[in-house]
């Protein structure tokens, strides 16, 4: 049988780690279900002063979005917690199954199980919510997949007059719909690499101590970002060159610039991470 | 067969083996013996390959276990001493994990589970920690694979379930079967193993079977003490002296006995047993 990649064995894994995801996620997952329901709740049990607290479609796609995140994160250190662990990962070290299918495994349970479960499950919650006549107008559901829509929104809650009159109509023009999804599924992506790999190099307080180094890495960046900006005189007398003219023109190429970083850096973040994560489970000793 | 040649390893700041090799055949029932400490589990984690050689090799049945390929994976389990389990039972355990194993038999395990007297319906955190063993016993020999590693099995046991321990690892493992089991309390496992390894810090200081020993190492059981024996102890209604079996005579190993011998005497032993 072949020893790196065998159908039917992944499909055991595929089984195995399957059985163990609800057993183990059930209750975080509730738990990030149950904080819109809170709020929800909270809005319209409140008493107020005639006036009623309305949470719009988009306000709600956004906390789901967020807390979305926040499971992608989770979801390694939950799942796979004992997987390096020198005494409770013996299991998993010795199950007849090659590197290959237990990371591909890992992955498809990090990467699409969990953002589709909680997904499905929020947008489920929601839509039953907003069916009752409470606080919440609208189905989040009508509007979760419409990254533009998201994307306008944004714009209207954050933007300025010039980017909203000039600058938005050209850059939503200037995108496209599968270069959006592209970048968002990258971020889903890069996000749970990140922490796949932490909940394979640290033994405990995973998630707490990627944070920590991404904090750090964060920092780190910033210092040598405003450095570099601050001490580069192109870059000075590129911006000196901004009137009221040219600025619409400037935000576009600027935001063209940092959707195009984003997409490199999601690419070659996720690929190393992933690469790291490999190895990890190749590698690690028990 | 479990082939280890010229095997370096080392923790962090303690050397564990300097330059063993040793042979582990097929379908026997191996105690690896020795002191607290001297590596008996880390050897049991090198054949298994969740620990890899600095230098040196150790194959199994051509395998490097440091690979940990699939078709090596389904060949072998290891049982460790700390009782790790999920929450769940074990029927459901040993069905989550023996699909992956292809001589995997349900039937025996409940069998197993029966001869050894574990309730079938408990889950393992509702077991008492002997009765968590002897369940993780019975799921380990039901996957049938041709290598068993089994690291202080009896630690835990009440004195019927070492008995039944025992019993099971001798009925129930077939000819082609090889055991390792590793422990400290080598009276637990007397009349079950046969080869015996005893380990050292950094060395190998025996790989024989009973034949070889008996043929080399003669155990007197006598009213004296007898002034060239490599070990003497007292036991009730006399003494037991474990001697050079220098005329060839016929005795039973007894393997507290042996070891304490072995441990005071290392280079003779290991000398006397090349």
């Amino acid at each position: 049988m072949n020893n790196t990649f065998n159908i039917q064995r992944f499909g055991k894994i595929l089984k195995h780690d399957g059985l163990n995801f609800f057993p183990n996620f059930i209750l975080s997952l509730a738990i990030l279900w149950s904080i819109p329901v809170v709020i929800y709740l909270f809005t319209a049990l409140m008493p107020t002063d005639g006036t009623k607290q309305i949470y719009d479609a988009m306000s709600r796609v956004n906390v789901i979005d967020a807390l979305l995140k926040i499971a992608i994160i989770i979801a390694p250190a939950i799942l796979y917690k004992t997987c390096n662990d020198s005494r409770k990962g013996i299991g998993y070290a010795m199950l007849p199954a090659s590197t290959l299918e237990k990371f591909l495994s890992m992955v498809i349970f990090c990467v699409i199980v969990t953002p589709i479960v909680y997904i499905a499950g929020a947008l489920a919650i929601d839509s039953i919510l907003a069916i009752i006549n409470g606080p919440y107008d609208g189905f989040a559901l009508s509007m979760y997949f419409d990254k533009f829509s998201q994307i306008e929104y944004s714009f209207e809650q954050h933007g300025t007059k010039v980017m909203l009159d000039d600058a938005l109509p050209i850059f939503i023009n200037n995108l496209s719909p599968a270069f959006m999804r592209v970048l968002s599924i990258l971020g889903i992506l890069m996000l749970s690499s990140i922490f796949m790999f932490g909940n394979m190099i640290f033994k405990k307080r995973k998630t707490g101590k990627m944070i920590g180094i991404l904090i750090i890495l964060f920092i780190i960046f910033m210092i040598i970002f405003i450095n570099y900006v601050a001490n580069n005189e192109a870059l000075a007398n590129y911006f000196e060159q901004i009137n009221e003219d040219n600025v619409s023109e400037f935000i576009i190429r600027l935001i063209r610039i940092m959707m195009n970083v984003a997409l490199y850096t999601e690419i070659i973040v996720s690929t190393l991470l992933l690469w790291g994560t490999y190895r990890k489970i190749k590698t690690q000793k028990y | 067969m479990i082939k280890i040649s010229n095997l370096d390893f080392a923790y962090k700041n303690s050397q564990v083996f300097k330059n063993i090799s040793l042979e582990f055949k097929k379908g026997n029932i191996y105690g690896l013996l020795g002191e607290n400490g001297v590596g008996k589990t880390t050897l049991l984690k090198l054949i298994c390959g969740l620990q890899k050689p600095q230098h040196g090799s150790v194959t199994v049945d051509g395998f490097i276990p440091s690979m940990r390929e699939p078709d090596f994976l389904q060949n072998v389990y290891f049982l460790p001493e700390e009782v790790i389990t999920e929450d769940t039972t074990p029927e459901k355990f040993v069905q989550k994990i023996g699909v992956f194993y292809p001589r995997y038999d349900f039937a025996l395990f409940n069998q197993l589970m029966k001869e050894l007297e574990v309730d079938l319906t408990k889950k393992f955190n509702e077991l008492s920690h002997g009765q968590k063993k002897k369940a993780l016993l019975a799921c380990a020999m039901s996957l049938q694979t041709d290598y068993l590693f089994l690291d202080e099995p009896t630690n835990g046991l009440d004195i019927p379930s070492k008995a039944l321990f025992r019993k099971v690892i001798s009925q129930y493992c077939s000819d082609e079967t090889t055991v390792i089991i590793s422990t400290h309390q080598v009276k637990d496992v007397e009349n079950l193993i046969d080869p015996i390894v005893i380990l050292d810090r950094d060395d190998v200081l025996m790989n024989a079977s009973f034949a070889e020993i008996t043929d080399k190492i003669y155990f007197e059981y006598g009213p004296e003490r007898l002034q060239n024996a490599y070990y003497t102890e007292m036991l009730p209604g006399g003494y037991i002296n474990v001697m050079p079996n220098t005329e060839h005579l016929e005795s039973n190993v007894n393997i507290e006995a042996l070891f304490n011998a072995v441990m005071k005497n290392k280079e003779t032993i290991k000398n006397l047993m090349k």
